[in-house]
């Protein structure tokens, strides 16, 4: 082979010439299309920048080539010449500016992509903090609903503790580190006699009766915590004495500093006083055995002596010395079977009748036969008798010995004074079932200090010769055996202060006739 | 110059310019030298320029290649347009050897005896006549290259359609 053809070479760089202005223009389009579908897409804007670069580079080169072939065809070489330096400088310039676009676009799109992956970053954790600010308002919900169940939780005990506080019958107290009394409920202010309306400012040295048991009371709170069963008396507003049993709690802080206390105190007075009663009531019993048992042994030996001293009445005149003398002994003798047969009443070992009756009546029944001895020594009767009265069971003759008995000792307290009132009143009482009488006399009182042995039989504080002293313990033991009680009110003379009045009043309450029995015993 | 005393920077700046534009008349007068204000600028620069950028555009293809293969690999388009880098610089090797043997190539080299279409390449012939011959076939580089761009163009158009990650 000694030549090649040309043509191919034409024809290629022809025909290519025009597919490259075609696909570079179609390139362009796409990557148009890209922008305009996401304008804000760096990438993109890479691609349309530089396919219009390659596309000005591609028309160029190719109108060049093309218009090199034509003229080299049509014979216009020396134009060729002439145009050929300036499409050689223009296809080397656009090459140039075609490489910067891709180097400096591309560099810009490096810079995208970090941007990029910040923004994308950025979005995952603006996403991650959606969820994270999502999930806290679901717990925040959800806390809110916690918080509300709690606070109604808080409310409904504040609400249980609150009800036992004001409604508890026992005092509640809670004190300060200071011991000041912050707050009391209405049971103890009550208690104390002071006004709930306006509760006074107080400490524990105030409440405390004695100061060993305030000290105990603090001893205990700070060594142990606590004080369990303490029995202590308080002062009331008036003065007078509170019997309380207490339990309280030391408060102490994180540090384990007192901050206050907290308490209950039980009022005992009540308790007290059944416990004082029933001591007494042990004691009777115990006095009534012996007294019975003596009069038993006594009764028999004073009937022989009566019987003898009898006998012996008959051997001798009547004007003679010996029967004198035997008649003192019998008069005696009767005086000691009275004074037994009193012990035996004490002790409950006599016969006692049971009927219906009316205390109102017993009462009458006593006035007629004391009234005028009473008038005689200047002591006016206030009677304040109910009427109708409901009936009682008992034996009216041994009610009408207790009354006597109290009205003998109204007298004689105020026969020393030259006179007074005696005071006799009737009442019913149907909340507990009893009915009432109270003797009340104006004398010179019962001092406290032998008020608890008034009821001990041969105790008196009469003179010799003016009582045995068995008068209220008889009256005690008939009362007792009627299934009633008595209580005793008395101001001595050195006790009474101010407006008050010295006196004694005795309460005797005894116990209705139940409705059914009314019935069967009326028929 | 610098400012001793201590004055503004703007102050002492335009001291410094007032004292050189006095100065230089007389620096100019005192040492006269011969000036080439214009460099000439002969016939193998245009070709030389044109090769350089050849080489320009080459590595430009080289690093958007390296680009792409680094961090778009996901994806026909991108796939398609590092095909493209690697058409286009096969193109510009071609092209860069191509314009060089031209300028080893003679007039008596090619006979225009029967018309430009009918021209031939005359024997007998060296390594560097073919290699020019077949060099002068570069659009059969260069078209399916830029067929390349447009089908990745395209697919990526196509993709960005249907919401794909890119």
């Amino acid at each position: 082979m000694t030549s090649l053809p040309l043509f191919p070479a034409i024809f290629t760089d022809m025909a290519g010439s025009g597919l490259i202005i075609i696909l570079s223009a179609l390139s362009l389009r796409y990557a148009y299309l890209l922008t305009r579908r996401d304008p804000d897409n760096f990438l993109w804007g890479f691609l349309f920048y530089f396919c219009i670069t390659l596309t000005i580079f591609s028309i160029s080169r190719a109108v060049g080539h093309l218009v090199k072939q034509m003229l080299l065809i049509g014979g216009q070489g020396e134009l060729w010449n002439e145009l050929s330096p300036f499409s050689g400088g223009l296809n080397t310039l656009l090459m140039i500016s075609l490489s910067a676009v891709i180097v400096f676009y591309h560099k810009g799109v490096e810079g995208y992509q970090a941007i990029r992956r910040k923004a994308l970053s950025l979005k995952e954790a603006n996403e991650r903090l959606n969820e994270a600010a999502d999930q806290l308002r679901k717990m925040n919900l959800h806390l809110e609903e916690r918080v509300e169940a709690r606070t109604a939780e808080l409310s409904a005990s504040e609400q249980k503790f609150r009800h036992f506080f004001s409604n508890s019958k026992d005092m509640v107290y809670f004190c300060n580190a200071e011991n000041r009394l912050v707050n009391m409920n209405r049971s103890g202010l009550e208690m104390l006699g002071y006004s709930v309306d306006n509760p006074p400012t107080l400490g524990l040295v105030d409440l405390f009766l004695h100061e060993e048991d305030l000290e105990q009371y603090f001893n205990s709170i700070l060594r142990d915590g606590f004080v369990r069963d303490q029995e202590v008396e308080f002062v009331k507003k008036d003065g007078s004495v509170l019997y309380v049993h207490l339990s309280a709690n030391g408060v102490f802080d994180e540090d384990g500093e007192f901050t206050g206390c907290e308490g209950i105190a039980k009022d005992l007075t009540r308790v007290k006083l059944m416990m004082g009663q029933l001591a007494g009531s042990e004691k009777m019993a115990s006095v009534g055995q012996m007294a019975a048992g003596v009069a038993h042994e006594i009764n028999t030996p004073l009937g022989v002596i009566l019987g003898y001293a009898q006998l012996m009445m008959d051997d001798f005149g009547p004007e003679t010395e010996e029967r004198q003398n035997l008649e003192i002994i019998e008069r005696q003798t009767k005086a000691c079977r009275k004074i037994v047969a009193d012990l035996l009443k004490f002790s409950r070992q006599s016969e006692s009748a049971r009927e219906q009756l009316s205390l109102n009546e017993v009462i009458r029944d006593v006035l007629a036969v004391t009234e005028h001895t009473l008038n005689m020594n200047h002591i006016t009767v206030h009677r304040h008798l109910t009427p109708d009265l409901p009936l009682v069971i008992g034996d009216s003759e041994k009610l009408r010995q207790v009354f006597v008995n109290f009205i003998n000792n109204a007298h004689h307290a105020m026969e020393e004074k030259g006179g007074g009132d005696l005071f006799l009143e009737t009442r019913s009482l149907p909340e507990s079932g009893e009915v009432e009488v109270m003797v009340r006399d104006t004398g010179h009182g019962i001092p406290e200090k032998i008020r608890a042995q008034i009821f001990d039989p041969f105790f008196t504080t009469k003179s010799v010769g003016k009582g045995t002293g068995l008068g209220l313990s008889v009256s005690y033991g008939i009362i007792q055996e009627q299934g009633g009680r008595i209580e005793v009110e008395s101001l001595a003379a050195s006790e009474a202060q101010g407006p008050e009045l010295p006196g004694t009043a005795f309460h005797v309450y005894l116990p209705v006739l139940p409705a059914d029995l009314t019935s069967e015993l009326t028929l | 110059m610098t400012c001793f005393k201590k004055v503004a920077p703007g102050l002492c700046w335009l001291k410094s310019m007032i004292s050189l534009v006095i100065l230089l008349p007389g620096l100019v007068m005192l040492f006269p030298v011969q000036a080439w204000a214009l460099q000439t600028h002969g016939p193998p620069e245009a070709i030389i320029v044109h090769q350089m950028a050849h080489v320009f555009y080459l590595g430009a293809l080289v690093y958007l290649f390296w680009d792409l293969r680094r961090t778009a690999t996901r994806g026909r388009g991108w796939r398609m347009l590092q095909i493209f880098c690697v058409l286009m610089m096969a193109w510009n090797v071609l092209a860069f050897i191509g314009h060089l043997s031209t300028l080893a190539m003679q007039s008596t080299d090619f006979s225009h005896e029967f018309g430009y279409l009918s021209s031939m390449m005359l024997g007998p012939f060296s390594a560097i006549k073919l290699v020019h011959y077949f060099t002068r076939l570069d659009h059969l580089i260069l078209v399916p290259a830029l067929l390349i761009l447009f089908l990745s163009l395209r697919s990526l158009y196509r993709s960005s359609e249907e919401g794909e990650e890119l």
